[in-house]
């Protein structure tokens, strides 16, 4: 039998039972060149899982957050987007035709809606511009990210609003939702200065 | 592995699971190091690497709802790397065939003489057997696994493995004189 070729010493690497695994086995017990080759193969493979690890060079973990933050941006605009638009819209409709009427849902909602409204459309003007896929300077970033941390902790804290009892919840949601318009603003205004500058 | 990347994965999992930013941040700073290794050997450049590390944990990050917990968290995250790094060969249309990497790389005459060391053998290899090498010699995937990642058939991933060994001990000097 001539030797094996490294197609059948790879193989025999691995448990099972390949046609003609048995004579190649009896082959390579008794031949020194093959045994040689096959040992060689097992000290390859083990300085393969001994090479040293390679290092990233750049920070990766503010770009991971940034687009796991945009997510959450983008679901909760899903979310509330179409309940809260489907529910803004009825409150403009119910204002105009119920202006004269009370209102059961006080002053409080309207305003809320309205927030909601507006940051909605500012989501939607930070997906087009759609900075995560953008190249941004270190002290874009930098800003950036401060106002993304702000509007992940207003969004924590209109979700613990959203449970409130009644009482207070309105006007809570209120600061809050008008905080988040506040800072959306702020943000697409960054990303939009960004771009100008950058002739984007 | 887990537990020496992550001394408390369980606790940090359930954490991020409620998508607090400091559990997501902690796997992230467990696991960065073997993902980039892994998608670095996979990739032609340290900037798809990088790429690929990102796409990574951007879908661990979204996805660790669904983590289940059957195998182990590494066994996990390794998987969504594999899969975005071989993503990333197949996007920048890899060299499949050994022809073509000849013409790419160049044939040289002295092969036969060539010491290179193990690291620069690898990096010449052609960009599928090298992932092959790197998944099944290193990760420990099977080569049915290979094939299912890569969507060849298993004798794919067999051969590209045994022609991989082949240069790498020739590249190597390692050839037996008979």
């Amino acid at each position: 039998m001539s030797h094996l070729s490294m197609e059948t010493l790879v193989a025999l690497r691995e448990p099972g039972t390949e046609p003609g695994e048995a004579t190649a086995r009896e082959h390579l017990e008794g031949c020194p060149l093959c045994r040689a080759e096959f040992d060689r193969l097992h000290q390859r493979v083990a300085r393969l899982k001994a090479l040293p690890a390679l290092r990233p060079s750049r920070e990766r973990w503010p770009a991971v957050l940034g687009q796991v933050r945009a997510e959450r941006r983008r679901r909760r605009f899903r979310a509330g987007g179409l309940a809260g638009l489907a529910a803004a819209a009825s409150v403009a409709l119910a204002l105009g035709v119920t202006s004269l009427q009370p209102k059961e849902s006080g002053p409080d909602r309207a305003r809320i809606q309205q927030a909601m409204v507006r940051s909605q459309v500012l989501e939607s003007a930070l997906d087009r511009i759609d900075p995560e896929s953008r190249v941004t300077d270190g002290q874009t970033l930098g800003i950036a990210q401060e106002l993304e941390d702000r509007i992940a902790r207003v969004d924590r804290e209109l979700e613990m609003a959203e449970l409130m009892e009644q009482q207070g919840r309105d006007a809570a949601l209120l600061r809050l939702w008008r905080e988040r318009v506040g800072l959306l603003d702020a943000l697409v205004d960054v990303h939009v200065t960004r771009a100008s500058n950058a002739g984007l | 592995m887990d537990s020496y990347l992550l001394a408390d994965a369980e606790s940090v999992v359930a954490r991020a699971r409620q998508g607090d930013e400091t559990a997501l941040e902690a796997l992230y700073r467990a696991f960065e190091v073997p993902v980039y290794n892994l998608a670095r050997r996979i990739c032609r450049t340290t900037e798809d690497a990088e790429d690929v590390l990102q796409e990574t944990f951007f879908e661990v990050c979204r996805s660790i709802r669904s983590y289940r917990e059957e195998g182990s968290l590494w066994g996990w995250i390794r998987t969504i790397a594999a899969s975005k790094a071989l993503m990333r060969l197949r996007r920048n249309k890899y060299r499949e065939t050994d022809e073509l990497h000849e013409e790419v790389v160049g044939r040289r005459k002295d092969d036969t003489h060539l010491r290179m060391d193990l690291e620069a053998a690898l990096e010449r290899l052609p960009e599928v057997s090298r992932a092959v090498v790197w998944l099944h010699d290193v990760e420990g995937y099977t080569h049915d696994e290979i094939a299912g990642m890569m969507g060849k058939t298993p004798s794919f991933s067999k051969s590209q493995l045994a022609r991989a060994h082949a240069r790498l001990r020739r590249w190597l000097g390692e050839e037996v004189i008979a």
